[in-house]
């Protein structure tokens, strides 16, 4: 279970999230993105760096509401919302998202 | 002969109240560590005795679940219930008057059963959800009761047996004798029959018998915010 | 065939959906390969069990086997009382969704019993082909890893057992014992390592879960106009609100939660979340641990002891309110320092109820016309709980609050509600991607019941308290042709509806507050109706 980027092999687990976070990189993101047959487009990265840096600072992934409104106030209104979420990340934007930011999977009741 | 059947009913009887005791007795002794009541359950003691009232009875679940299954259980088990307080009269001497007056519907009841068995046992090769689940023993249990109550009812109606010369022979089994048994077949066989049901009573799923009595989802109280429940074994945790 | 076999009743088809508790035929093992992830080394062992499967596996499970049916009554007498009557058959949502006979309640038991007849009783060890039972070989504990994580114990079959046989009680033993030689889920294992390490099940910090409320508090003030708070870590606060972790994270969860904190700011009394125990959901009653259930409860102790709280109130959470209501007390009582004046522990529901009949709760029912309501009861409150003082009050009130806030409510079919209610299809640790096709599966009969509403009345969305319940249905309602928010938190509708003191009131459509008041006093009534 590992992903190939640049001739390099990155482990994941089961459901395709990479076990070691400072494995990751841009050309992963874009690696992971094509097997979820994701596309990445700027609105894709500008939700990828926000939940990263989100990360960074707290060490677990925003709920989807705070992702939203930080969305919302860089793209507008009309992308900062759930429908537009779910129109980049079709799995959901809490879990492929994270996937493809390389962040470990939110568990729990969600 | 009749020292066999006389054997054989003393080691039946004593397997049957060893055999239940026992399995009564690790019922009652293994705790519930938790409350689990089915809920809406009452919140009295008083509400759950109308409750397991009502099961046993009524057949309460049953009859929200199914009911092919509650008539024909409800008929075999009514029956059966009938038939054997009519059986009472083989073993008091005077005969209890409330038995006494029980006696003309014994053979009524002994249609039902055998109506009620039989519509189980079909149910278990119709349905194929029921085939799936029964076991060849399953068909036994069904094809030893249809055999009791048949034989019993060949009795009556087909080859009148000195059941008077039975009543003896029982009555001084209870006192430590063994009198003469008549030998027509069909009491050899009920009375065959009725041994190996007791003896396999206390081992097999006729346990629902006590069973029914001691499941905490029927029999508990819903009552866990007001009074603490605790089980030794879990008492044990907090030391 | 037709008289004896009441099946062929059912196939009458109401509408081309279908109704929603129509049998399938036998599928035999159509869902015999779905195995959920396997549990990591580290997460077993965070909770005292093997890493991986052990050598002596046999031996330690049969063994186990016999150690539960001695601690536990219900397992113990449940093994042994079934008489294969078949009424259960029909009963759960897995089975009607799959057609998998092993789904079907009484053959999920039968993996178990067949074992334990084998090595615990005359019949089994002496007749093994009479009585059904096999030896425990690895191809049965594998059977027993796939079928006991397709049961969501919901405790619909022990609702028809003629004996009260509770699937679900077996499949927690059997988790149990498969976590004993070291075969645990990944999905629940690894929730519970993270609520021993972090307090909740999301592994959300302290930090974070600040910074989450204070985005809340100001989406609140936005919102209203007022400062409506979402305190944490406030010592001397008379209520410690419990709640999953979901609402502080997932939709529509959220918006159930800045529901409490609406009704809590209207009610005027004082509350905290805790950092420490910031999760209502326990895990631990999924794999059958007592040990883990209990050391998850006592967290919630603790809590309410070092804030110093006079109350415990617990937020829309199904089987949390199930290990509340009817655990809470034996796992972690006595509560002997909480006010017992109170119930202990209280409902969220059971307050908002109280502040509507007290009538400090002010409400535009009119907000909520955009949605035509029905309400999904979830299992563990329906079957494992209560709310109030009456028994069946876990159906009157939210029913009673949600028409006290909504003006267009419709129940489903009566077969498939209150103590029949069918199963979201994600419960008992089961909410997890990889059994995906089961739980779309196991959520057709509710999706049915609900299209029939919607059919019969225009339902257009679905209220529920439960925090797996909101997920499933967000997760698989739009396989079913609703969106993913017809899902809503029942306190969401109240959030809507709720007009705090001091908040700019909505000219148009907004009632005078008498009016509103008389408008309370009907739907109170026709609540008790
Ligand atoms: S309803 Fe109860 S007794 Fe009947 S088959 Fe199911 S579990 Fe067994
Ligand atoms: S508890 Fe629910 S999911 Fe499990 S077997 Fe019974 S009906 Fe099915």
């Amino acid at each position: 279970m590992s992903y190939q980027v640049n001739g390099t092999t990155v482990e994941h687990d089961e459901e395709g999230y990479i076990t070691t976070l400072s494995d990751w990189s841009k050309d992963l993101a874009e690696v992971i993105a094509k097997q979820e047959d994701i596309n990445m487009n700027e609105e894709h990265w500008e939700v990828v760096n926000f939940l990263r840096d989100y990360y960074e600072e707290y060490q677990i992934a925003p709920a989807v509401r705070v992702l939203i409104k930080a969305v919302k106030k860089t793209m507008g209104p009309e992308k900062g919302n759930n429908k537009y979420m779910y129109e980049l990340f079709p799995y959901g934007p809490a879990k492929q998202a994270c996937k493809i930011a390389g962040l470990p999977k939110p568990t729990g009741c969600v | 002969m009749s020292t066999l059947y006389a054997l054989l009913y003393y080691f039946a009887t004593l397997v049957l109240v060893a055999g239940l005791a026992l399995k009564i007795r690790q019922y009652a002794k293994t705790p519930a560590p938790l409350k689990i009541p089915t809920t809406p359950a009452p919140t009295t003691g008083g509400g759950v005795f109308w409750r397991m009232l009502r099961e046993l009875v009524f057949f309460e679940s049953l009859f929200k679940s199914n009911k092919w299954i509650w008539l024909f259980g409800y008929l075999f088990h009514v029956g059966l219930l009938i038939v054997l307080l009519r059986h009472l009269r083989y073993f008091t001497q005077p005969v209890w008057f409330w038995v006494e007056w029980i006696q003309p519907f014994g053979v009524y009841a002994s249609f039902a059963m055998v109506i009620g068995l039989a519509g189980l046992w079909a149910r278990r090769f119709l349905v194929e959800r029921i085939r799936y689940i029964s076991s060849p023993s399953d068909h036994l249990m069904l094809a030893l009761l249809l055999g009791i109550a048949i034989s019993g009812m060949m009795m009556k109606f087909v080859d009148g047996t000195d059941i008077v010369a039975v009543k003896v022979f029982f009555l001084g089994l209870m006192r430590f004798q063994i009198n003469e048994l008549p030998t027509q077949t069909p009491l050899l066989v009920h009375l065959g029959l009725v041994a190996l049901l007791m003896i396999i009573f206390p081992i097999s799923k006729l346990l629902h018998a006590p069973g029914v009595f001691f499941s905490p989802t029927r029999n508990q109280v819903d009552n866990p915010r007001e009074k603490r429940h605790l089980a030794a074994w879990a008492a044990e945790l907090e030391r | 065939m037709a008289p004896l076999d009441d099946d062929s009743k059912k196939n009458d088809v109401r509408g081309p959906e279908g109704h929603p508790l129509e049998i399938p035929r036998l599928a035999c093992g159509a869902m015999a390969d779905l195995k959920s992830y396997p549990a990591h080394p580290a997460h077993q062992e965070a909770l005292g069990f093997p890493g991986e499967l052990i050598d002596n596996w046999k031996e330690v499970a049969i063994a186990k086997i016999g150690d539960l049916a001695s601690k536990n009554r219900a397992f113990q007498v449940y093994l042994d009382a079934c008489v294969k009557c078949g009424a259960c058959t029909d009963k759960c949502h897995y089975f009607l969704g799959t057609g998998d006979p092993k789904n079907m309640p009484v053959a999920r038991q039968d993996l178990l019993r067949s074992v334990y007849r084998r090595y615990y009783t005359f019949a089994g060890k002496n007749f093994p082909w009479l009585v059904g039972a096999r030896d425990l070989t690895r191809e049965v504990l594998d059977e027993w890893y796939n079928y006991y994580h397709q049961c969501s114990q919901c405790r619909r079959c022990s609702v028809f057992c003629p004996y009260g046989i509770d699937t679900a009680e077996i499949s927690m033993a059997a988790r149990e014992i498969l976590d004993t030689v070291g075969v645990g889920q990944k999905y629940c294992n690894e929730i519970i390592a993270k609520v021993k390490d972090i307090g909740n099940n999301l592994g959300l910090n302290p930090k974070a879960l600040r910074a989450t409320l204070e985005d809340l508090e100001e989406d609140l003030e936005d919102e209203t106009g007022i400062s409506v708070r979402l305190p944490l870590d406030e010592k001397g606060a008379d209520i410690l609100l419990i709640t999953p972790s979901a609402d502080f994270f997932a939709e529509p969860h959220i918006d159930g939660l800045l529901g409490y904190a609406k009704v809590f700011h209207a009610a005027g009394v004082s509350w905290t979340l805790s950092s420490y125990a910031s999760e209502a959901a326990n895990f631990g009653m999924f794999i059958g641990s007592y040990e883990n259930m209990r050391e998850i409860a006592l967290r919630i102790r603790k809590a309410a002891i070092e804030l110093g709280v006079k109350r415990i109130v617990f937020g829309e959470c199904g089987h949390a309110w199930r290990v509340a209501y009817s655990f809470l007390n034996t796992l972690a009582g006595p509560f002997d320092f909480l006010d017992q004046n109170y119930p202990i522990p209280q409902h969220i529901l059971e307050f908002t109820y109280n502040e509507i009949q007290k009538g400090t709760l002010k409400f535009d029912k009119s907000r909520n016309d955009e949605f035509r309501m029905t309400y999904h009861d979830s299992c563990n409150v329906a079957r494992g709980s209560r709310m109030g003082d009456m028994p069946g009050g876990q159906f009157e009130i939210p029913r009673a609050v949600l028409r006290a806030v909504c003006n267009n409510y419709f129940d489903m079919d009566r077969d498939t509600i209150m103590e029949s209610t069918v199963c979201c299809g994600g419960g008992g640790g089961l909410l997890t991607d990889e059994l995906m096709d089961l739980r779309t599966k196991g959520a057709s009969p509710r999706m049915k019941a609900l299209q029939q509403v919607t059919k019969d009345h225009g339902v257009t969305h679905m209220a529920a308290i439960c925090a797996i319940c909101k997920t499933q249905f967000s997760k698989v309602m739009p396989k079913f042709g609703y969106e993913m928010d017809s899902i809503l938190s029942v306190h969401q509708l109240v959030s809507n509806a709720i007009i705090l003191d001091g908040q700019e009131s909505n000219p148009d459509g907004q009632a005078s507050i008498k009016d509103q008041q008389e408008a309370d006093d009907n739907s109170a009534t026709a609540a008790e109706e």
